[in-house]
């Protein structure tokens, strides 16, 4: 909000400079945010806090300056209302409309306002229109109260009824919009139609023309809530609404409209008549209990204030004391001051809260981390040692990724018939879906990659996805999961061309690395299908037993929707699950004192049949000495038959009492190999 | 006798003819293979002139023939001639393999310059980066971290934190609804309720997360960040407590000389309430950064970081704590806005692009 540094030398004796007055405004909560001349003059930018509807004009300020600066605001009689015909109002709704008064002012002629008045509101950002229009403008910005001028003439009766509006009832306004009102909006009629949305904004044909001689001005105060609610539903916000929604002041309504008529008739010849205030319930103020302020203050902000001084502060703000100073009475342009801690901040706001001291707490008990965070923790800095970027991406994604991807198991709810959780609307085209899969975010950020010709790529992101709960009004399934994608080739830091081409196995390893940091050494990668994967290149992630995800390649229509020429290989893991679970523990074996004897051994078969498999063939034997079997290779191709394999693993034979002989390891070795044989049709191929 | 010392001087005089060419070995620009060549040679001559059966050696077999007075003389005489001939030797062939051993060493050379070889290492996101950051600083401090639901009901989003139905701040088009009708959080002060439920009073938890609000996509508004919220409940605490706790953990992460500015503002959760700002990371408050306005702070030598206040007795009425006994402070701040300013970031939208040439620069 823009204020005149020499308007508000109108209001208030100050002798403080422009500058002097930003930085006192400031300090008590009425933030200046810059200092802009203007030809003699100096206009303060304030932002105001939603609660200070009281200091939307130059009074307001004005005000906050008089406890400042100790001196007393320069008060303004303007004539006294004449009394008039009481039938020119009539308020239906009281609720509604708490107070409206009308004063008739004739023999106007409308025409440019004076350049005094031209400059006032060009300084604060107003554009001139007419002579009646600027001072009602005027006035509100001088004392925060918003009016409106009809030309009597134009008001069917010459009168003003104040209803609810009936369904469908329409207004053309100030705006040239045609309106369409509901029964929960307020309109100020004549004696047959509405000629203004009600604290919003004026019909236009009963508006001021340039041939208007008779006016009618319109001060009044409405029902915050009501203006807020009707401004909203029609999409209309206007300075009048903005105030009258916070709050003005009602029992200042007849000096504003003293103050307009007395300008009116001064600058545009007109002649002061009928004037009537409607005033059905009188406004109670709020009445604000304290039994001891200044040790409530202390309580709050550990300021040492007396009693007398608290009390000073608070009248000068016009909060008035009760004489024992225990009840305290809210003006009526404060609508923020309801219980004892509102006191307390404006004590403590012009007391400066440069002046509260800082301190820490008291000892208190020692910090922790969540349960789960030094896992996260370990499990981020593992990806990021094997070389995985830390993507954030957001929550919302589009709705056109329904169903293409496989979720983590469990997620989805497949009997609901909404089984995602959807927002009302986005900012984002399409956005609309709050996200199942942290995958469609992360794809894209690869695709942005690649568009600045980055092709090799590992990226990770760990954050929430939403399912649709069993029952409607239950809050949505929120799951923490770990999603990672990898494409192109294995990069060398400081090396312009890449090692080698990333596969499968680069994508399981970095999730298996990924899992053993947070504690699980033994999941288990299954040959599996899920939608969004390469058929023959998917596994399902189990850990003890229970599937928590899919890794694989991406599937071929996927890779295509996104331009992807290279493979893409993703992992998607429900890291809630896993971090659910207890982590291995370290079971310590002692150190043999005898050596190992390993023996490779490489074994041709079908190429269907898998390590896992093998190995299974091995460890099933249950023999003690052998005790452990490991990968090699594999080899396929040149030498072998389409549908053959050899895979080569290494069987380590160890005992804890003795050192084996070659005869005994031998014909071990070959008891395990003729199991092999006969159970896998698997053989050495050498 | 002087024909036993005739032999010796003719057996050295042969080997100074036959060594003459190594004497005086000029090796500048010779080749590797010629210097071995000659190394092998100078070997060869060493084996003849210094072996068992060299000359100088049978010459030693002499001393039986000299008069006994002169031969203690005599022996004293081959034995030098024997130690010239050694020394002579030793002194080209150590020359040769200095030689050699430099060229090989030389050949052997590395560019240390070219990189050393390592798999490339990932990077945390920035917003991860300075979010471990300040919980570390308030662990150590006594804070416990928390977290909590990102889709809320409209009581923890709103009700619980006194912002009633027809409030402004709850009226204002901020708030994401799903068409069930549950709010995205528009703020982490819903931990502070889901918390206090959770572990009563006192109380003192810092909760980072992320929050939504409904701002279209630009340079300084993302619909989606990440705030950090502070909450200490307990018997007698104060706004000296909130300014003290501030000012303690900006320190910790900005260095000793940090001081902070409270100003008066306005958050219907607390009451009552500030804004805080701290003096700038770069300029040090001065405004001024190597003779230019400094970018951060835009000269004003503040940063201008988070709400706070001291909890709202109608907050604390909602979880079931007596305001009259107990007190409280909470404040935030967003993560985004202040990783913005300290590396300068001109564009918010950045940090949820994962654009990879903007995660790498995060070390």
């Amino acid at each position: 909000m823009n204020i005149s540094y020499n308007w508000l030398k109108d209001l208030i004796d100050i002798e403080m400079s422009a500058d002097e007055v930003a930085a006192q405004l400031t300090r008590v909560g009425l933030a200046v945010e810059g200092i802009h001349p203007h030809g003699d003059d100096f206009v303060l930018d304030i932002d105001l806090t939603s609660n200070r509807s009281d200091c939307l004009s130059h009074l307001g300020i004005a005000r906050e300056l008089q406890v400042i600066n100790n001196s007393k605001l320069i008060i303004n009689n303007y004539d006294a209302p004449s009394p008039g015909d009481p039938n020119l109002v009539n308020i239906l709704d009281a609720n509604l409309c708490n107070r409206f008064t009308a004063r008739i002012i004739r023999n106007v002629k409308i025409g440019p306002s004076p350049q005094w008045l031209v400059n006032r509101l060009e300084a604060i950002g107003e554009r001139s229109i007419n002579n009646v229009a600027d001072i009602t403008n005027y006035v509100m910005h001088e004392l925060g109260q918003p009016m409106h001028s009809f030309d009597l003439d134009k008001l069917s009766g010459g009168r003003i009824v104040v209803r609810k509006a009936t369904p469908g009832e329409k207004i053309t306004t100030l705006d040239e919009v045609d309106r369409v009102l509901d029964e929960t909006m307020l309109a100020i009629c004549d004696a047959e139609k509405p000629v203004a949305i009600g604290g919003v904004m004026g019909g236009l044909d009963s508006s001021i023309t340039d041939s208007t001689v008779s006016v009618l001005l319109e001060v009044a105060y409405f029902k915050r809530e009501n203006i807020r609610a009707t401004s909203r539903t029609l999409g209309l916000g206007t300075e009048a609404s903005y105030r009258f929604e916070r709050g003005v002041d009602i029992e200042n309504l007849i000096t504003a409209s003293n103050r307009a008529t007395e300008l009116i008739c001064e600058l545009a010849g007109g002649k002061a008549d009928d004037f009537v205030d409607v005033y059905p319930n009188k406004f109670v103020a709020n009445q604000v209990a304290s039994a001891d302020i200044s040790a409530s203050v202390k309580r709050l902000t550990g300021l040492s204030f007396e009693t007398g001084e608290c009390v000073r502060i608070l009248t000068a703000l016009g909060i008035t004391a009760s004489d024992d100073r225990k009840t305290f009475s809210s003006p009526t342009w404060r609508h923020d001051i309801a219980i004892e801690e509102d006191l307390v901040e404006e004590v403590a706001r012009h007391a400066g809260y440069e002046n509260i001291a800082n301190e820490l707490p008291p000892a208190y008990g020692a910090g922790e981390y969540q349960k789960t965070e030094p896992r996260k923790k370990r499990l981020r800095e593992n990806l990021a040692d094997m070389g995985f970027d830390e993507a954030i991406t957001y929550s919302f994604i589009d709705t056109r990724q329904d169903g293409v991807f496989e979720n983590i198991p469990g997620l989805l709810n497949e009997k609901l018939e909404d089984k995602y959780i959807t927002l009302q609307d986005s900012v984002i085209d399409g956005a609309l879906r709050m996200r199942p899969s942290i995958l469609p975010g992360l794809l894209d950020a690869v695709r942005l990659n690649l568009n600045f010709q980055r092709r090799d790529l590992k990226l990770f992101e760990i954050g929430k996805v939403f399912a649709a709960q069993t029952g409607e009004y239950e809050l949505p399934n929120e799951r923490e999961i770990l999603t990672l994608v990898v494409i192109g080739g294995e990069i060398s830091e400081g090396k312009a061309v890449t090692v080698r081409e990333l596969d499968l196995y680069d994508a399981k390893g970095a999730l298996e690395a990924a899992l053993e940091a947070v504690g699980v050494s033994n999941a288990d990668f299954t040959a599996a299908e899920a939608k969004h994967l390469r058929k023959g290149q998917t596994a399902a992630v189990l850990v003890e037993g229970s599937r928590v995800g899919y890794i694989g390649r991406l599937s071929d229509d996927i890779a295509a929707g996104y331009k992807f020429k290279q493979p893409v290989y993703v992992a998607e893991v429900d890291l809630q699950a896993i971090l659910d679970m207890e982590s291995t523990p370290i079971a310590y074996r002692p150190l043999s004192k005898y050596p190992a004897v390993t023996r490779d051994v490489s074994l041709l078969g079908d190429r269907n049949i898998s390590f896992a498999a093998t190995r299974q063939a091995v460890t099933e034997q249950n023999f003690e000495l052998c005790r452990n079997v490991s990968f090699v290779d594999v080899y396929e191709g040149k030498g072998l038959q389409d549908n053959e394999r050899s895979i080569t693993i290494r069987l380590e034979y160890r005992s804890d009492e003795r050192t084996l002989i070659e005869d005994e390891v031998e014909a071990l070795h070959k008891q395990i190999l003729s199991h092999l044989e006969q159970k896998l049709a698997i053989k050495p191929r050498f | 006798m002087s024909e036993e010392r005739d032999r010796v001087q003719a057996i050295l005089t042969e080997f100074q003819n036959e060594f003459a060419p190594y004497a005086s070995l000029s090796l500048d620009g010779a080749s590797l293979d010629n210097v071995e060549s000659k190394l092998r040679e100078v070997a060869e001559l060493k084996v003849r002139h210094t072996g068992k059966k060299s000359p100088i050696s049978g010459a030693m077999n002499l001393v039986g023939k000299v008069a006994p007075d002169e031969r203690a003389g005599f022996g004293q005489f081959v034995q030098s001639a024997q130690k010239e001939i050694a020394s002579k030797i030793d002194a080209v062939e150590k020359t040769l393999n200095e030689v050699i051993i430099n060229a090989k060493i030389e050949s052997e050379r590395l560019d240390v310059t070219l990189p050393g070889r390592r798999p490339r290492t990932g990077h945390l996101h920035p917003i991860t980066i300075l979010r471990q950051k300040i919980e570390d600083i308030f662990v150590s401090m006594g804070y416990a971290i928390e977290d909590d639901r990102e889709i809320e009901t409209d009581h923890y989003n709103f009700d619980a934190l006194n912002i009633p139905e027809g409030h402004p701040a709850r009226e204002s088009q901020d708030t994401f609804y799903t068409t069930q009708g549950f709010a995205l959080r528009s703020q982490t002060s819903t931990v502070q309720i889901r918390a206090m439920e959770r572990r009563g009073v006192p109380i003192r938890i810092i909760a980072p997360g992320k929050v939504f609000r409904r701002d279209t996509p630009d340079m300084t508004h993302v619909p989606m960040f990440h705030q950090i919220e502070g909450l200490c409940v307990d018997k007698g605490i104060t706004m000296a407590h909130l300014k003290g706790t501030v000012t303690e953990w900006l320190k910790r992460l900005f260095g000793e000389d940090t001081i902070t500015r409270f100003r008066p503002s306005y958050f219907p959760f607390t009451e009552p309430s500030a804004e805080f700002d701290f003096s700038c990371f770069k300029c040090h408050g001065s405004g001024k950064f190597e003779g230019d306005r400094c970018r951060p702070c835009k000269g004003s030598g503040w940063i201008e970081l988070g709400g706070s206040g001291m909890v709202h007795p109608n907050v604390l009425k909602a979880v079931g704590v007596d305001p009259t006994v107990y007190s409280g402070f909470a404040f935030g701040f967003g993560l985004e806005r202040m990783t913005a300013l300290m590396y300068s970031i001109d564009d918010i939208r950045h940090m949820f692009e994962n654009d990879v040439r903007f995660l790498e620069q995060f070390k």
